[in-house]
C-alpha cells in the first residue's frame, strides 16, 4: 500500500522527506559510482516485478519484494527503492508526491534490514538460504506494514481504525511474500547462485 | 451533546456501498478510456510523458525550474489545508490549471484511479472508526448501537480525498508540459544531485524494456497452460518467473554498462538543456504562490474563527 497525498500531517511528511534524504545520500555513497547505472537498470526490473499480481482467494495481491531487493542490493537497496517509488508516484500516482518521503522510509528501511539479515545469516547450505530468504521476504513485509500503521496513526486517534485495517490487510501479503521469496531464492540458487553471494554493489573490483 | 440520529438498518448498507460505488465508478471510467484506445496497434516504444498541443499552452511555456518550485510549494500547501471549503476551492483552482495546460482529462482520471483503492479505504473506515466526540453527529442504524456512522469521520475522509485529488490534478500539468529529460534537468538545477536525475532517466527507459520482457514471458506461460490460483504450484511458477526476470536484468546491467563505457560515459551525461527565465516566469510563479498563501491564510482564519 502506498500512502497518498493529504493523509499524513504536513510536519510528518516533511520530516520523513528529511530522514529519507539523509539515508538516500548514505546509500548513494555506499554504492560505487561506476555501479550507479547498474542499480538504475535493476530498479526497473524490481519495479516490473512489483507489478506482478498473485491471486489470493477472491482477491489478488501484488508483490512488494522489499526483502529481496535488500538481499540482492545491500546498502544500494534504499537508492533503488527511492528511484522506483519516485517513478511510481510520477507515472501512476501510486503514492503521493508529498508522501514520498514516508513511502520511502516504509519500504526502504525494511529492505536495508532484510539485506543485513540475509547477509549475516544466509550461511552456505541451500536449505538455510531458502529459509532465510523466506524470513527476509515475510519479515520485511511485516516491518513495512508496521511502519505504515505507525505513519497512519500519526494523523491522530481518528486514524487508529484505518491503521489497524491496513495492518490486517497485510497478513495475506506477508504469507505470499515469504513463499514467493523462498521460491525466487531457490530458483536463483539453481540458475545464478553468485548473485546471492555478496550484495551486488559490494563486490570488489575485478 | 448532540443527540445521535436513529435510522433503519438499510441505511447502513447504503452508506457502506458508497465507497464501493466510487471505486467501481472509477473502474468503469477506466474501461471507457481503454475502450477508446482499443483497436489501435500496440506501441512498444517508451510512452511519452509530455503532451504537446499544437499551440503551446501558457503552462508549456513556463520555465521548468519555476514550474517545479511553484507546484511543489502548492502541493504542500494543499495537503496542509484543514477545511473542506478551502480544499474544494483548491481543487477547483487545480482543475482550472489543468484546463489551462490543455491536457486530455483521461490522463488525470487515470491518476485518480491509481489512488482510488487506498482512498476508498478511508471513505469506508473513517466514518465507522473515528473517535466519538460529544458534539459529533452520529447515525445509528436500527438496533446496532455499537456501530455508529460518525459524520465528522466522513468529513475527514472527504477532506483527505479532496486534498489527494487536488495534488493528483497538479501532477499532470507539472509533468506533461515538458519532455521528461527537461523536467529532470530542471530538478537537478534546483539542487537534486544530477546523478540521481540521470539514474531516473535510465530506470524510466529500462522500465518499458522489462515490462515488454515480462509480458512476453507471461504470454509464454499462459500459452503453456498456466492458470493462476492460490496454490504452491502458482507460487513456484511466479517465483521462477520473477527469478528469471532478475537473472536477465542482472545480465543486462553488464551489457548496458559496457555499452555506456564504449560510448565514452565518464559518470556524467552532457547537459544540452539551458534555461533562461523571463519576466513572465516570475509573474506566473508569483501568481501561484499568492494563490497558495491566500488559500492557507483563509484556511488558518477558519481554524481561528
Amino acid at each position: 500500500m502506498h500512502i497518498s497525498d493529504g493523509v499524513l500531517p504536513t510536519t510528518i511528511a516533511l520530516g520523513c522527506y528529511a530522514a529519507s534524504a539523509v539515508i538516500c545520500t548514505w546509500s548513494v555513497k555506499r554504492t560505487r559510482s561506476e555501479d550507479l547505472p547498474k542499480v538504475a537498470v535493476l530498479t526497473a526490473a524490481f519495479f516490473v516485478a512489483s507489478l506482478v499480481h498473485l491471486p489470493f482467494g477472491p482477491t489478488s495481491v501484488h508483490l512488494l519484494i522489499p526483502g529481496l531487493v535488500g538481499a540482492l542490493l545491500g546498502p544500494s537497496a534504499f537508492l533503488a527503492i527511492a528511484l522506483g517509488l519516485l517513478l511510481q508516484c510520477l507515472l501512476f500516482q501510486f503514492g503521493g508526491l508529498t508522501a514520498l518521503g514516508a513511502n520511502l522510509l516504509m519500504m526502504g528501511l525494511p529492505a536495508l534490514l532484510a539485506g543485513l539479515v540475509f547477509y549475516r545469516f544466509k550461511g552456505t547450505g541451500r536449505k538455510q538460504r531458502i529459509w532465510v530468504g523466506a524470513l527476509c521476504g515475510g519479515g520485511a513485509t511485516i516491518f513495512s506494514a508496521l511502519l505504515l500503521a505507525m505513519l497512519l496513526a500519526t494523523g491522530g486517534e481518528d486514524f487508529y481504525g484505518v491503521a489497524k485495517l491496513a495492518l490486517g490487510a497485510h497478513i495475506p501479503v506477508v504469507l505470499i511474500e515469504a513463499g514467493v521469496s523462498a521460491m525466487i531464492v531457490s530458483f536463483l540458487l539453481k540458475v545464478k547462485p553468485e548473485i546471492l553471494d555478496i550484495p551486488f554493489m559490494m563486490k570488489e573490483k575485478p | 451533546m448532540t443527540q445521535p440520529l436513529h435510522l433503519s438498518g438499510y441505511w447502513l448498507l447504503l452508506l457502506l456501498l458508497m465507497p464501493l460505488a466510487v471505486y467501481s465508478g472509477f473502474r468503469m471510467l477506466l474501461g471507457v478510456i481503454r475502450k477508446g484506445e482499443g483497436g489501435k496497434e500496440r506501441d512498444w516504444s517508451v510512452p511519452q510523458l509530455e503532451f504537446e498541443t499544437g499551440a503551446m499552452s501558457t503552462v508549456h511555456r513556463w520555465d521548468v525550474r519555476f514550474k517545479l518550485a511553484s507546484f511543489l510549494v502548492l502541493a504542500f500547501v494543499v495537503v496542509s489545508l484543514q477545511h473542506g471549503q478551502t480544499a474544494l476551492a483548491a481543487l477547483l483552482l487545480a482543475f482550472c490549471g489543468y484546463r489551462a495546460a490543455c491536457i486530455p482529462w483521461r490522463r488525470g482520471f487515470k491518476r485518480l484511479l491509481g489512488m482510488s483503492g487506498f482512498l476508498s479505504m478511508f471513505l469506508l473506515m473513517l466514518p465507522l472508526t473515528a473517535v466519538r466526540h460529544p458534539d459529533d453527529l452520529l447515525l445509528i442504524f436500527g438496533q446496532l448501537e455499537w456501530l455508529s456512522f460518525n459524520l465528522r469521520g466522513l468529513d475527514l475522509a472527504v477532506l483527505i480525498i479532496l486534498r489527494a485529488t487536488t495534488v493528483a490534478m497538479l501532477m499532470e500539468p507539472l509533468l506533461a508540459t515538458a519532455p521528461f529529460p527537461v523536467t529532470l534537468a530542471g530538478l537537478s538545477r534546483m539542487g537534486v544531485p544530477q546523478r540521481i536525475t540521470e539514474l531516473l532517466l535510465i530506470t524510466h527507459r529500462y522500465l518499458y524494456v522489462f515490462v515488454h520482457e515480462a509480458r512476453r514471458m507471461q504470454i509464454g506461460m499462459e500459452v503453456r497452460g498456466l492458470l493462476k490460483t492460490s496454490n504452491i504450484a502458482t507460487l513456484r511458477t511466479v517465483g521462477n518467473f520473477v527469478g528469471m526476470l532478475f537473472v536477465r536484468s542482472f545480465e543486462r546491467t553488464e551489457r548496458v554498462h559496457s555499452a555506456m563505457m564504449a560510448r565514452g560515459y565518464q559518470g556524467h551525461w552532457p547537459q544540452p538543456v539551458s534555461f533562461r527565465a523571463t519576466n513572465t516566469d516570475y509573474y506566473k510563479t508569483a501568481l501561484c504562490l499568492a494563490l497558495g498563501i491566500l488559500l492557507l491564510g483563509y484556511d488558518l482564519m477558519l481554524v481561528g474563527g
